[in-house]
């Protein structure tokens, strides 16, 4: 509004273009602009240039950090992968070995019962045997034994002093004759 | 006692009955002791110990040998004095080899489950003589484990007839 006050209290007479200013408002401006231009450029541009540059560098440094990270993060996770795919390897060579173990366990456990059962079978069949023949010795000897008794108790009665002096006259006999 | 020791005393013994002129009869008489004291442990034992005084073992050698000759008692009595009743047998048998030998003769024991007679013995030592072909001194010994029946040995050789060894055998047998 005071815009268009002004503009309304323009006299049309004066000489001074109602939009160009003065010249030497023009030359005072311009050089002043100049100035003003020089100094930004002198001391605001380097400033300006250095921070955008630590900026950049700035970032530049954390998406370094954030690929190496990142680069690092995939290592680890190749590494955990493999890892989990070795578990998963040993998890089955290792069932697999224990299955052998425990067939190789099973059939030598077989075996040595089965041969243990034969030995102890036998062992029992000899026992018995034994005890047999033993039985059988033992009743033989106390046959013989009973039966060598008797067989002196009935030498003894036999053995009058007649019959003894007939074995004395036989021994003198066959000595005598022997030769 | 060691057999060097007996083979000495037996030596001694011998050589006094020679010098007495009686050995013949004095080893029958020995050989009579030797067999008593052999079968008999309590008597053994009795004229082995040492702790018994040297006297009463004398009386008990005059007990044994009763009848026999001086000498023979004597000698017995040497041998129990001197300590050594426990080999009084093996010198005794070393006597009677020895009185053997010098007449040329073997020693021929005889066990017999009875006493032999005088006929028996004769005919029985020359039944030996024939089997063996040697001279011998027939030595009687009663032994009832014989039961029946005659064991002779001569030297290493031994006849053996004994009812004893057959029922042994018989037992064995069975």
């Amino acid at each position: 509004m005071r815009f268009l006050h002004l503009l309304a209290a323009e006299d049309p007479s004066q000489t001074h273009h109602w939009l160009l200013p003065e010249t030497a408002e023009i030359i005072y401006g311009g050089i002043a602009a100049l100035i003003i231009f020089a100094a930004l450029y002198k001391f605001a541009l380097p400033a300006a240039t250095k921070a955008l540059a630590a900026r950049t560098e700035r970032i530049q440094k954390e998406l370094d950090n954030a690929a190496n990270t990142r680069s690092a993060a995939e290592a680890e996770a190749s590494n955990i992968r493999k890892a989990v795919g070795d578990i998963a390897s040993e998890r089955v060579r290792l069932l697999a070995e224990a299955d052998q173990q425990a067939a190789t366990v099973l059939s030598e456990g077989r075996a040595r019962i089965t041969a243990e059962v034969a030995d102890l079978e036998a062992k029992a069949e000899a026992d018995i045997a034994a005890s047999r023949s033993r039985s059988s010795d033992e009743l033989r000897a106390q046959i013989g034994q009973i039966a060598s008794v008797a067989a002196q108790n009935a030498v003894s009665a036999a053995l009058n002093d007649g019959t003894k002096q007939e074995l004395i006259e036989s021994f003198i006999s066959s000595v005598g004759g022997a030769r | 006692m060691s057999e060097a020791r007996i083979e000495a005393y037996a030596r001694a013994l011998a050589d006094i009955a020679t010098a007495e002129g009686t050995l013949d009869a004095v080893e029958k008489e020995l050989y009579v002791v030797a067999r008593a004291v052999e079968s008999n442990e309590s008597l053994r034992a009795t004229l082995s110990d040492e702790s018994i005084p040297a006297v009463r073992r004398q009386a008990v050698v005059e007990a044994l040998v009763g009848s026999a000759s001086n000498t023979t008692a004597q000698l017995v009595g040497l041998v129990i004095g001197s300590g050594r009743g426990r080999d009084l047998a093996a010198i005794i048998d070393k006597v009677v080899k020895r009185a053997s030998n010098a007449q040329n003769r073997e020693v021929a024991e005889v066990r017999s489950a009875v006493a032999l007679s005088a006929d028996q013995q004769s005919r029985l030592a020359a039944a030996l003589e024939r089997a063996t072909g040697k001279s011998v001194n027939l030595k009687v010994v009663v032994d009832p484990s014989v039961l029946g029946g005659l064991i002779a040995t001569v030297g290493d050789e031994v006849i053996d007839g004994s009812v004893r060894t057959r029922l042994d055998q018989v037992k064995s047998r069975l």
